[in-house]
């Protein structure tokens, strides 16, 4: 590996919570002093070092500490202690359009936060009409952007983002914000930079896109740097973290209970029960079979509804809705009280943690009359198999025949 | 690291670079915005527009020139009571803006702060580059009514570039204490208000030192205090300096005065980024 173009060397940053701020002069004069106030260390104690043309992800739960440390390294918070050294040109980017004037016209704010960015005056005027037409505003860049929509907004703070071309890219975020065709092109601008050799410090909650982006990653966990390593092996640690603490809380909270009340026209879902080989059961293994049975009253007869069970990760993405087949339910009319069951001869996700959301809707409107969110937790146990990911596949390798007869040999 | 495999093999840039300014040229561009940004938000939205800066220091000229010279008959030497007026207010509106919005300058753009690390000290500077700005279009007022009183300049004229430079450099100097104070102390922004109207009264703007120096000669402590008070005063030797060009048509007379505001604005500066570097390293946070 290269040299590294940003050292982090044991960093901690301190933030100070006041309890009562004296930032009026009479409070000032009163208390003789800048308020009392508690100190809190975002940041202990973090050494990490970024080699040139490496992506560096930082993963971490809210108030982990890992945009403090973003911000150290971007140069807007100044650490207390330790020493953060950047060889080469750095650009940061913690929020889209900073500094946008409500009352300029967009383009009169392409070149305000463009200077902000670093970017020539000249060159921006070079690439002016790239700008207006990669953020979609070819008539309303004259306008005052107090005049834009929040998607308009964030187009253009990101078409100019775009442009900037720095040797090390911080990013915190941003990635977060903008539709999905946006968040796209917004990677691939990120990849063609480390294609070109160019560090990256990439901080977010998506852990797809660090996935994707990243060679190593940093966790942080309560101001420290917990794990540092390859990609994969943190963020799957990390992940594994969440789960272990979420089902801590799952103890807690008597996890079957759902919410009875009724939605609209009174249907009510009474329960939601997981059904695994040996009966009711929150622990599954892949590959056991697993029956959803979800018990539903409605004050009169249930006609043209339709059911769904999608299953979600324990980060709430959604992996696969399963609805009732409209012609078996859509003319036939359901009881005011019964069960209906969804069965999977066989689990395919693999090791994780899993919930489920069921829904009762009307086929011919698509509302529904009753809709439970991110129910039932369930855990999935796959010790016995080499995938990993999300789900199993059904598959089968082929060898050359080359490798086969060599193997024989 | 699995993704990493799937990624077009490293090679140096392909692609052009998208040019930078050097770090000298980058910060004046950007300081060149940012005071494009101050001047034009300044007027954006007003129907008079940039006729404010010609409107409100010819409305104060017009009032105090009514109220002192004709009816309490203040006796303004050079014989015309709107020139002399004027040229004093011009200076002090420069001075007093160019302080009120820099102290203001760091917090008011406290999402900028937050979020982009640049040298925010530029938004300081550009918030006295825009009052200056404003100043030298406000000048234009001084036309007509000197015409009006049969008044001219001559090479004196010269000394109005020093005089700007020591009211700019006091401004700033102490409008980056200000500033940097503010992020911490939110009063500071109402204090400064309330000073520059007092400041106001303690620089012979509207009334002539001479009149100090009669009113108050051989009032004992009292007269050695008012006298103490205005000449220590730095901006005292800037605006006695305009009226000496504008008023007299003579290079500025209390060179020696004027010495101790050059040296006086000078530390100013000095200490003003000193304090400022100080204090930026908490301003994101506290902003």
């Amino acid at each position: 590996m290269s040299e590294a173009v940003v050292q982090i060397a044991n960093v901690s940053k301190r933030f100070r919570i006041y309890h009562e701020r004296n930032t009026t002069l009479k409070q000032s004069l009163v208390a003789r002093r800048r308020g009392r106030y508690e100190e809190f260390w975002a940041v202990r104690d973090v050494s990490v070092d970024v080699p040139e043309g490496e992506s560096l992800g930082i993963i971490g739960e809210n108030g982990s500490g890992k945009s403090t440390l973003l911000k150290c390294v971007a140069g807007i918070l100044v650490q207390d202690k330790g020493t953060i050294s950047v060889r080469g040109r750095l650009a940061s980017l913690l929020e889209v359009g900073a500094g946008f004037h409500p009352d300029f016209t967009g383009r009169e704010n392409v070149y305000l936060n463009g200077a902000i960015l670093g970017l020539p005056r000249r060159y921006i005027k070079s690439i002016m009409d790239e700008i207006v037409e990669f953020a979609e505003l070819e008539q309303f860049i004259d306008n005052p952007v107090k005049t834009y929509s929040s998607g308009m907004y964030t187009r253009l703070g990101f078409a100019i983002a775009v442009n900037l071309d720095p040797d090390i890219l911080v990013v915190d975020e941003v990635l977060a914000v903008g539709d999905e065709a946006f968040q796209r092109r917004c990677m691939e601008r990120i990849n063609t930079l480390r294609a070109e050799g160019r560090t990256l410090v990439f901080v977010s909650h998506a852990l797809d896109s660090v996935r994707a982006v990243c060679d190593r990653c940093v966790w942080m966990d309560h101001g420290l740097a917990r794990m540092t390593g390859g990609v994969d092996a943190v963020v799957a640690a990390y992940l594994a973290e969440v789960n272990r603490r979420e089902e801590e809380e799952l103890e807690v909270v008597e996890s079957t209970e759902v919410d009875t009340s009724p939605g609209r026209l009174g249907v009510r879902i009474t329960a939601v029960d997981l059904g695994g080989p040996g009966g009711s059961t929150s622990v599954l293994n892949t590959g056991d079979s697993l029956t959803i049975s979800i018990a539903y009253e409605s004050p009169e007869p249930l006609r043209g509804a339709r059911f769904s069970v999608t299953f979600l990760r324990a980060d709430g993405a959604p992996i696969i809705t399963v609805p009732t087949d409209d012609l078996e339910t859509g003319d036939t009319a359901l009881p005011r009280q019964g069960v209906v069951r969804l069965s999977l001869p066989g689990v395919p996700f693999l090791e994780g943690f899993y919930r489920v959301t069921v829904e009762i809707s009307e086929i011919a409107t698509g509302q529904h009359y009753k809709r439970l969110e991110r129910v039932r937790p369930f855990r999935v146990h796959s010790a016995d198999h080499r995938e990993s990911g999300m789900a199993l596949l059904g598959h089968r390798w082929e060898l050359p025949q080359v490798a086969a007869r060599a193997a024989r040999d | 690291m699995a993704s990493t495999e799937l990624l077009p093999e490293r090679s140096r840039p392909q692609r052009p670079r998208a040019p930078h300014a050097g770090p000298i040229a980058g910060r004046l561009e950007l300081l060149l915005e940012l005071v494009r940004r101050d001047v034009k938000s300044r007027y954006r939205g007003s129907v008079l527009g940039v006729g404010w800066t010609l409107l409100n220091p010819l409305i104060f000229m017009l009032v105090y020139s009514l109220v002192f010279g004709k009816f309490l008959k203040v006796h303004y030497p050079g014989g015309s009571a709107t020139v002399f007026i004027l040229s004093g207010l011009l200076t002090w509106t420069f001075f007093s803006q160019a302080l009120i919005m820099a102290t203001s300058s760091i917090v008011a753009n406290g999402s900028l702060v937050r979020k982009v690390a640049f040298p925010w000290v530029l938004l300081s500077i550009s918030s006295v580059i825009a009052a200056l700005v404003n100043f030298a279009i406000s000048l234009l007022l001084m036309i007509p009514f000197m015409f009006l009183a049969h008044k001219g300049v001559g090479l004196p004229v010269l000394a109005v570039p020093l005089l700007v430079a020591v009211t700019f450099a006091l401004s700033l100097g102490l409008g980056l204490v200000l500033a940097a104070g503010n992020v911490y102390l939110r009063d500071l922004s109402y204090l400064v208000n309330l000073g520059t109207l007092i400041w106001f009264y303690i620089t012979p703007v509207i009334y002539p030192l001479a009149l100090v120096q009669t009113k108050f000669s051989g009032h004992g402590l009292e007269g050695d205090a008012a006298h103490a008070v205005i000449y220590i005063n730095p901006m005292t030797w800037v605006v006695l300096g305009f009226q000496d060009v504008f008023v007299f048509n003579r290079w500025p007379q209390h060179w020696h005065g004027l010495g101790y505001s050059v040296v006086f604005s000078a530390l100013s500066i000095w200490i003003g980024l000193r304090v400022f570097r100080r204090l930026r390293r908490r301003f994101a946070e506290e902003v």
